[in-house]
């Protein structure tokens, strides 16, 4: 896809630790269409942040984006100077972060913070700054933003600062917005109303958004198309509708599952993942998702899947899919989820990893 | 025709005692200047042995307070605390020390509640030994007994908690508040911090542990939808106050009260095709503050359809009876469901 605005090729960002190389980001690879929205989501630590953080040059020591090319209207950012990605940063694409209280300055009132994100890059005439200011408050929605724009951070409630850093966000009317958790600390009825804005924002000024989350609820309200992440790699990519209503990737079968839904009948059990991610300095031969996988075979503990074409537009990076596990593994009526538990797949002598010993076969004492 | 109830156990079957009854619980910090947080602002309600009953409501409302007061880890302003019949709220010294063993509390941060400088067995030993129960190998054959039961290696009881993951850590607590065999465990969101893959295996977990000792829960968290899943009843709550309580069934299908359908057409569903006929009833303002609660109905500020000036502001509701075993407090519970559309 050439009309991209953003594609990032074959990324890889690495932390060189005292411990070990943790190997966060490895070999991922997405675009972005002008005006689209995408959600990023995955489990704590598999790579979200590291990924955005790659794509926005704010990757900082013990980190290094070891390989890999983003392209940004064609061209390459990780090749540009340091003055001119940051010219880039924030006036072309512009990032919200999770917690806005520690990404904002405390003793700066709110106004001159937005006022300075305008600065920064001279769109607009000094003149007009403050009126901007208080028209983007007001366009985020937050009441009374002449009086507003005077106060500070602490003297907004949570949700008013997240506005208020969406509003800098957008004071430079960015192509490329993206959302790093940015509803994760707030209570519900304050996300929804974020999620709305963002939502208002994307079809009015046609900024495209990324959209980083752990909460799928949140991905399939805002986004068109979705890329889960798992323990470093982009382990399967679709439009919303394909990836709920038919993953092929045993990770996200296993996630949309492990969540209970408002709208669900009660009583019914969860189907939880056993187990935990795998550690990124020692990362599991094969199938990185294979010491949790209930539908592994043989060769995913050897050769690691690529990411192929599973349907038009959906991709999963799995030898088995689940197309193949509803057909010949019974994965429609599959109560035990461990590991290797709906293939038969428990490879004799192969000691199993303690976080895959299943609870119920971790040894009794001898008392 | 809505009856006022008097008592809150009138929506339960009278043959069977409930375990626990909460009677217009009060608790109101000092703020300073002679101001008072109004944390706790008359609360009651009633909870069957076995039963779960989930407690939402958005952050502040009063959630922990409420139990906190319950396990008596604070003292309550006024009200009372009835723990199969006994008022623990008046009982003192050793008396209230074996009542309190009936009740246990798991907390929402699963690293901030295990002290780092104990190991896991010492941690989970800690009620037993408190209570002289049992020591010695006693003791450590039922510390290993309860690893097992949370589904953790036995043999971790030597380890120390900064070993062990977010989820590890919550199954810890968990078997800690199992010690002493409580009849009744406070979770307060338990989940919360956890991952979502992680979730699942502990809310299973408590589920299984439920059926296998009779636990009795009050589960609280801000997620309507885990509550939705675990609780036979949810009870929402609203500035210190209750606003609606109804079986968890009842509560998606109809509700009595502004606020708890504004939660529930807040809350994403991980279905895109509902998701686009999904309309949000956007409360205006902010949460008021617990300081200085607005009179009449306390969310006559943000409510769709409040009466203003008028009864809503005048007048505060109380609990009523609006069907089987649904409670809500508002003025105009009928006009909930007509005036306040949440789908396209
Ligand atoms: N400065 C650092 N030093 C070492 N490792 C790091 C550093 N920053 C991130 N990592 C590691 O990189 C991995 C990916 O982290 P990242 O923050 O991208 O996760 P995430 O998907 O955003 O998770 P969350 O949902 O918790 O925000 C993690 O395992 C993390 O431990
Ligand atoms: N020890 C205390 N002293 C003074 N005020 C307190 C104290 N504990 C709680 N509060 C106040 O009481 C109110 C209710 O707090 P509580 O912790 O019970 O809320 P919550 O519903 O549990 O919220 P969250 O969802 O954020 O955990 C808040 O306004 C809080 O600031
Ligand atoms: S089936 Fe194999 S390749 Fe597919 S997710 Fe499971 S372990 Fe990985
Ligand atoms: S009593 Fe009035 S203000 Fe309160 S919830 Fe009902 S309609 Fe709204
Ligand atoms: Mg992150
Ligand atoms: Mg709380």
């Amino acid at each position: 896809m050439t009309d991209a605005i953003l594609e990032v090729r074959n990324l890889s960002t690495h932390f060189f630790t005292d411990d070990g190389e943790v190997k966060a980001v490895r070999d991922v690879s997405f675009s972005i269409a002008p005006g689209e929205t995408v959600g990023i989501v995955g489990e704590s630590g598999c790579g979200k942040s590291v990924t955005a953080m790659s794509v926005m040059g704010l990757v900082g020591r013990p980190g290094k984006v070891v390989g890999g090319e983003i392209m940004f209207r064609g061209r390459d950012l990780l090749k540009l100077s340091k003055e001119e990605f940051r010219n880039i940063r924030g006036r072309d694409i512009a990032m919200i972060f999770q917690d806005p209280l520690s990404s904002m300055n405390p003793v700066l009132r709110v106004g001159y913070q937005i006022d300075e994100a305008m600065y920064a890059h001279d769109k607009i005439p000094r003149d007009q700054v403050e009126r901007r200011a208080i028209d983007l408050l007001a366009q985020v929605r937050v009441s009374d933003a002449a009086r507003r724009i005077r106060q500070f951070p602490h003297q907004f409630s949570g949700g008013m600062r997240q506005r208020a850093m969406i509003a800098m966000g957008l004071s430079n009317k960015p192509d490329l917005l993206i959302a790093d958790e940015p509803t994760t600390a707030l209570d519900v009825t304050v996300q929804a109303q974020i999620l709305e804005l963002l939502r208002d924002l994307n079809e009015q000024t046609g900024a495209a958004i990324i959209l980083i989350t752990h909460n799928l609820g949140v991905v399939a309200g805002l986004c068109k198309r979705v890329l889960v992440m798992y323990a470093g790699e982009i382990v399967e990519e679709g439009t919303v509708e394909q990836i709920f209503e038919s993953p092929q990737h045993p990770y996200t079968w296993s996630l949309l599952r492990s969540v209970p839904r408002i709208d669900a009948r009660r009583g019914h059990r969860l189907l939880s993942i056993e187990g935990l991610p795998p550690d990124l300095i020692d990362l599991p031969q094969g199938c990185k998702f294979n010491p949790r996988c209930p539908f592994r075979v043989e060769r995913c503990f050897n050769e690691s899947p690529p990411i192929e074409q599973v349907a038009p537009a959906q991709y999963a990076a799995c030898w088995v899919t689940m197309e193949r596990a509803y057909a010949e593994m019974g994965a429609g009526d599959i109560i035990d989820t461990s590991p290797g538990a709906a293939s038969g797949v428990h490879p004799a002598g192969r000691t199993l990893p303690a976080a895959e010993v299943p609870a119920a076969l971790a040894e009794p004492v001898g008392d | 025709m809505t009856d006022t109830i008097v008592a809150p156990t009138a929506q339960v079957t009278p043959t069977v005692e409930p375990l626990l009854r909460v009677v217009n619980v009060v608790k109101h910090f000092g703020a300073g200047g002679g101001a008072s947080v109004k944390a706790v602002d008359g609360v009651s309600f009633a909870i069957m042995p076995g039963e779960t009953v989930g407690l939402v409501g958005e952050s502040g409302c009063g959630k922990s307070t409420l139990g906190r007061l319950i396990t008596q880890l604070i003292p309550v302003s006024s009200g009372e605390v009835y723990l199969d019949g006994v008022d623990i709220t008046k009982l003192r010294g050793e008396k209230l020390r074996q009542q309190r063993k009936q009740l246990q509390m798991i907390f929402q941060d699963p690293y901030a509640s295990l002290d780092p400088r104990m190991t896991v067995g010492d941690i989970i030993a800690e009620p037993l030994v408190n209570f002289a129960m049992i020591k010695g190998r006693a003791k450590d054959v039922r510390v290993q007994e309860l690893l097992r039961t949370v589904g953790l290696n036995p043999y971790f009881n030597n380890r120390y908690p900064h070993e062990f993951s977010g989820g590890q850590r919550q199954r810890i607590g968990i078997a800690r508040a199992l010690a002493l065999n409580p009849k009744l465990i406070i979770c307060d969101e338990p989940v919360s911090a956890l991952d979502v893959s992680i979730q699942a295996q502990i809310i299973n977990l408590l589920e299984d542990l439920q059926r296998e000792f009779e636990l009795t829960y009050l589960f609280i968290a801000h997620d309507l939808s885990v509550v939705r899943h675990i609780s036979n009843r949810v009870m929402v709550m609203y500035l210190g106050r209750i606003c609606e309580i109804a079986p968890s069934e009842d509560l998606y299908t109809s509700q009595e009260h502004p606020y708890t359908r504004a939660l529930l057409s807040s809350i994403p569903v991980p279905d895109p095709r509902i998701e686009s006929k999904r309309r949000l009833v956007e409360l205006s303002g902010e949460i008021p503050s617990p300081l200085n609660p607005p009179s009449g109905c306390r969310f006559h500020t943000r409510c769709p359809i409040a009466q203003v000036p008028g009864v809503c502001a005048d007048v505060e509701p109380q609990l009523e009876l609006k069907g089987d075993g649904h409670l809500a407090a508002c003025h105009f519970s009928e006009q909930v469901r007509t005036k306040i559309a949440i789908v396209n």
